[in-house]
């Protein structure tokens, strides 16, 4: 876990560093202390050795001032002077013991022994030590001492002059050292002392304060030892002091030697030594100390590390639990960190953080599930509630046999297109607020269905109303009453008419995305027989859901280049030469083939593709007009209008500016109109159509004779053509007389308008007869010809016997 | 014995007498001569002793006695030249007693502690140098020189001594001095008649 890595982490880090301290300073410690050892028993050892030379000093002092005291004494000095040998011996041995002199000497200014107390060995040989007698010479007090070997032992002599007043003899007395002096100085000093007596001939002799096994161990060293061996041979005898460290017994011994008096021929040595062993005693002692000091601080700070880790660590867990709550969605519990320090502060970025997480969100949340313009639930949200309704039904329907029914309206504003084209989007976004708000409004009203989030805004001008339990139809009427009142916004005061779908669970679907389609379908149905409000019929499903995915297509057909225009000449009954060609629009659909226009047109009119098509028809038909002008082919083409398109106020707009652009006259472009079309919003249509008619545009209408148009409305017309409706053409026979009735009246109505009469659907010789004897202008009709592709088409002008002058004068060329 | 000595030894009180008889004993025919005792650094030698000795004769005592004082714990004088055969009296002028002493071959004697003037004076009958000493006072020490002749003079600081009125004859010239190690060569000399000779003595 990371939390404990942490911790373990900074113990090792603490750790680590507390040990590389520690040991630095332990090593440093015991470094300095092993030097400052050595310097210390370096110096000791020197000062042993001045020890050693002051006692020697005080010592030769002390035998000086007593010799030269007694030879003082009047009768030594008569004695003396008496130059008689055996009286002289017996003086010097009388006085010698008086002061301890192990060896007294009588030696002549000259140098030359005189008398002696060792038997008389060196009367009348030189004084061996005759540095001494020079350096007595020096002396203001005619005396001198010296340690050196005598006898190859290790002396001090003293030498002082006979006065009698003045020098007239020198008397030297030598005192042998022993282990006493020595073992003064190691009392005083806690060293070792030895020293080495050495000559050039003779064996030396060695005292020394050290144990037996030590002095044995010493002796073999200086045996064996380059630097000391001299000492024995007495060749290359060291002069200057030597250091060193030498293994006596089971210690190391710092070992200091040092000549302490250079005699002509002898040699006395001093060894001052320390054992090294017993002077670490207190280093060892301290770096014990220290060693166990750094691990109690070790210890310390490690317990430290510990309790701080977790203090710091402990948070940081609240923090990482905080923050896997915070990921699971948990915006309500805080995190509680009751500390002031930066993680006290994380803490609170944490719950500022968890703060601001949730408030978006929940505005992500509340804007994915509603409708940003009306704020009401949007199609998904509505979908997932119906859901949520039709599982709690079916709940319910396990546990009591039955479950309510869940319903839903889904409402599509009639028109609402119009009212974007001709008030302005913004007039439009406006309204949808302000149906989205009365909705709400009635549904609140009922009390049976319940709270605001029933109504939703499904997308575009579609509305959709969800309720549970209750009579559809109710619902519905009080749904519609949403739009009984005009919508007042601003100046502008609207009546607004919406097309209601019902479906209802379990009746008409299983579950809710189905029941919305099939809600649709309701609605579309509704919307087609304009009965405001209709209930989906399962019967109608099949067929509606072909329709429905058909509206989806239609865009894509547009687009995609799948629309075809196909034309059907019109023959001018006169001269039974093609005059005019009808553009039909044909839907090449990749799955059903080809399509005719009553197919689809009506799909593209619910869905307000219309427009999209008929300005897509007008353009191609307008540049085939064009093209065939080019070779010759003086056609007039004749366009379908849809009703739809007559509340398109930008057309004529858009139609003279194809034509101008082909260099067509406009004559040459028929729009055709349904008569219901015109019926059905005629005031408004009536001012486009004489838009179009002011730009020159012939207009005829079509499919004559079905609606219910009054005359008096079709006299206010600007129409220049009238199709007689193939209803009452195709059946035209000389015997049928109620069809030869109407075509007959509706020719002579149309020329009594001064309009030109076409007939559509002939299909035989018979009724071409019929239609040229009743005065028809124009036939239209498989007689003639089917509506043909381009191609076929100019196949036909060439080949038929309708077909055009100039195309067989062209062929006969 | 005839006084030849000339030398009135730096105006001392008690020589007066001599000098006066020496005065009247001038002989007519005399020789000086100058002797210079110059120390190792050119210096002159101060409290040196110069003595011409007469080969093969012996000549008279001149005078019979000298002195050798002791005063604030010093012998007077520090030198004392005398010829062989001479009495020195040793008065001791100081309040405290001495033990004057000599252990020298030539004299070997001791006056043990007294005070004032002992009865005898002490004969000095043998030629050579008679070193003093007080056993009480180390420091006090003075050398006796006695000489084979009358014809002797201790040298003032600039170390130049005249050995006046010297009767014609061989002599070997002398010099002593403290701290003498080795006695400088002896010098012979011969005086013929009234001359003035010039000897130098080199000390080390």
């Amino acid at each position: 876990m990371a939390v404990s890595t942490f911790r373990a982490r900074l113990l090792y880090l603490i750790i680590a560093v507390l040990v590389l301290l520690e040991t630095g300073t332990l090593v440093s410690v015991h470094y300095a202390g092993q030097r400052a050892l050595r310097r210390s028993i370096t110096e000791e050892l020197r000062v042993g050795a001045r020890v050693l030379d002051r006692i020697l000093d005080t010592r030769a002092r002390q035998l000086s001032d007593s010799l030269s005291l007694l030879v003082r004494d009047f009768p030594f000095r008569e004695a003396v002077a008496s130059a008689d040998l055996p009286t002289v011996i017996s003086v010097l041995e009388n006085h010698g013991k008086r002061i301890d002199a192990d060896v007294v000497v009588l030696v002549g200014l000259d140098g030359t022994v005189t008398a002696d107390t060792v038997g008389g060995r060196m009367v009348g040989r030189r004084f061996p030590f005759a540095e001494m007698l020079h350096v007595a010479e020096e002396n203001a007090d005619g005396q001198a001492s010296a340690t050196l070997s005598f006898a190859n032992r290790p002396y001090q002599f003293v030498i002082v002059p006979v006065l009698a007043p003045r020098a007239i003899a020198w008397v030297a007395a030598g005192f042998e050292i022993d282990d006493k002096v020595l073992r003064d100085v190691a009392d005083l000093t806690s060293l070792d002392v030895s020293m080495w007596s050495s000559a050039a001939a003779g064996k030396p002799l060695f005292i020394s304060t050290l144990r037996p096994e030590e002095r044995n161990d010493l002796v073999g060293h200086i045996e064996t030892h380059a630097d000391l061996r001299p000492i024995l041979s007495g060749q290359n005898m060291p002069q200057k002091p030597i250091e060193t460290s030498l293994e006596l017994g089971h210690a190391t011994y710092a070992t200091y030697l040092r000549p302490l008096a250079t005699g002509d021929r002898s040699r006395v040595y001093t060894l001052v030594q320390g054992s090294l062993e017993k002077a670490q005693r207190p280093f060892v002692t301290l770096e014990r100390q220290v060693f166990a000091l750094s691990f109690l601080i070790l210890l310390i700070a490690v317990l430290a590390a510990v309790l701080f880790a977790r203090t710091v660590s402990r948070p940081l867990q609240v923090l990482a639990d905080g923050a896997g709550r915070i990921e699971r969605g948990d915006y309500i519990s805080p995190i509680v960190v009751k500390q002031e320090d930066e993680i006290g502060h994380l803490a609170t970025a944490f719950n500022a953080m968890q703060a601001a997480i949730a408030a978006r969100e929940h505005q992500i949340m509340f804007q994915s599930t509603h409708d940003a313009l009306t704020g009401l639930p949007n199609r998904s949200q509505f979908l997932s509630r119906v859901s949520h309704d039709i599982a709690a039904s079916k709940r319910l329907a396990t546990t009591n046999g039955s479950g309510p029914s869940v319903g839903m309206i889904v409402m599509d504003v009639d028109r609402f297109k119009d009212v974007n084209d001709t008030l302005g989007h913004n007039f439009g976004d406006q309204l949808l607020v302000e149906i989205g708000r009365r909705l709400r409004q009635t549904i609140d009203a009922v009390h049976t269905i319940g709270s605001t989030d029933k109504v939703s805004r499904l997308g575009g001008d579609e509305f959709a109303v969800r309720f549970t339990a209750a009579d559809a139809t109710d619902i519905a009427a009080r749904v519609g009453t949403a739009f009984h009142a005009p919508f007042v916004l601003g100046d502008v005061s609207i009546e607004v008419n919406a097309s209601l779908g019902i479906a209802i669970y379990p009746d008409h679907a299983g579950d809710a995305d189905t029941l919305i389609k099939r809600a649709d379908i309701a609605m579309y149905e509704a919307k087609k027989n304009q009965a405001g409000v209709a209930v989906y019929d399962s019967g109608r499903d099949e067929h509606s859901l072909r329709r429905l995915s058909l509206m989806m297509e239609l865009r894509q057909a547009i687009a995609g280049d799948q629309l075809e225009l196909y034309y059907q000449p019109k023959i001018d009954i006169a001269t039974a030469r093609v005059v005019h060609a009808e553009a039909l629009v044909r839907w090449n659909h990749p799955r059903h083939g080809v399509m005719r226009p009553d197919e689809f047109i009506p799909l593209a009119e619910q869905s307000g593709k219309i427009g999209l098509i008929t300005k897509w028809v007008i353009r191609k038909a307008i540049a085939q007009c064009a093209a065939w002008r080019r070779d010759g082919l003086d056609l007039t083409v004749a366009v379908n209008l849809s009703a739809l398109d007559l509340f398109d106020s930008e057309l004529p707009t858009f139609i003279s500016g194809l034509l101008s652009d082909a260099a067509l006259p406009p004559e040459k472009l028929v729009l055709e109109i349904t008569e219901s079309a015109v019926m059905k919003d005629a005031a408004y249509a009536q001012k486009i159509l004489a838009d179009l008619k002011r730009r020159g545009l012939c207009l005829a209408i079509d499919d004559f004779g079905t609606g219910y148009s009054s005359l008096a409305h079709l006299k206010r017309l600007p129409v220049d053509e009238l199709k007689i409706d193939k209803s009452f053409v195709q059946n035209l026979t000389e015997s049928a007389a109620d069809d030869l009735v109407i075509v007959r009246s509706t020719i002579e109505l149309g020329h009594n308008m001064g309009l030109v009469v076409i007939a559509e659907g002939v299909e035989t010789a018979e009724s071409w007869g019929i239609l040229k004897r009743l005065g028809c202008d124009m036939a239209q009709g498989y007689y003639m010809s089917p509506p043909l592709a381009v191609g076929a088409i100019g196949d036909w002008f060439r080949s038929s016997e309708w077909g055009t002058g100039e195309a067989q004068r062209l062929r006969g060329a | 014995m005839t006084v030849h000595d000339p030398c009135v030894p730096f105006g001392m009180l008690s020589f007066l007498r001599f000098a006066l008889t020496a005065a009247l004993a001038l002989p007519l025919f005399a020789a000086t001569i100058d002797v210079r005792v110059q120390g190792a650094r050119g210096g002159g030698v101060r409290d040196a002793v110069v003595y011409a000795v007469p080969e093969g004769r012996t000549l008279p005592l001149a005078r019979r006695t000298a002195v050798m004082d002791q005063k604030n714990r010093m012998f007077i004088p520090h030198v004392l030249p005398v010829q062989t055969g001479t009495s020195v009296r040793f008065p001791n002028s100081d309040d405290i007693r001495h033990h004057v002493y000599s252990f020298s071959p030539a004299k070997p004697f001791q006056l043990p502690l007294y005070k004032g003037t002992p009865a005898n004076p002490e004969v000095f009958d043998k030629a050579g140098v008679v070193t003093l000493g007080c056993n009480i006072h180390d420091q006090m020490t003075a050398f006796i020189i006695v000489v084979d002749t009358p014809y002797f003079e201790k040298t003032p600081a600039n170390g130049r001594a005249l050995l006046r009125d010297v009767t014609p004859g061989r002599y070997t010239l002398h010099v002593w001095y403290p701290d003498m190690r080795d006695e400088p060569k002896p010098q012979s000399i011969h005086v013929t008649g009234d001359e003035r000779i010039s000897a130098t003595f080199m000390t080390r």
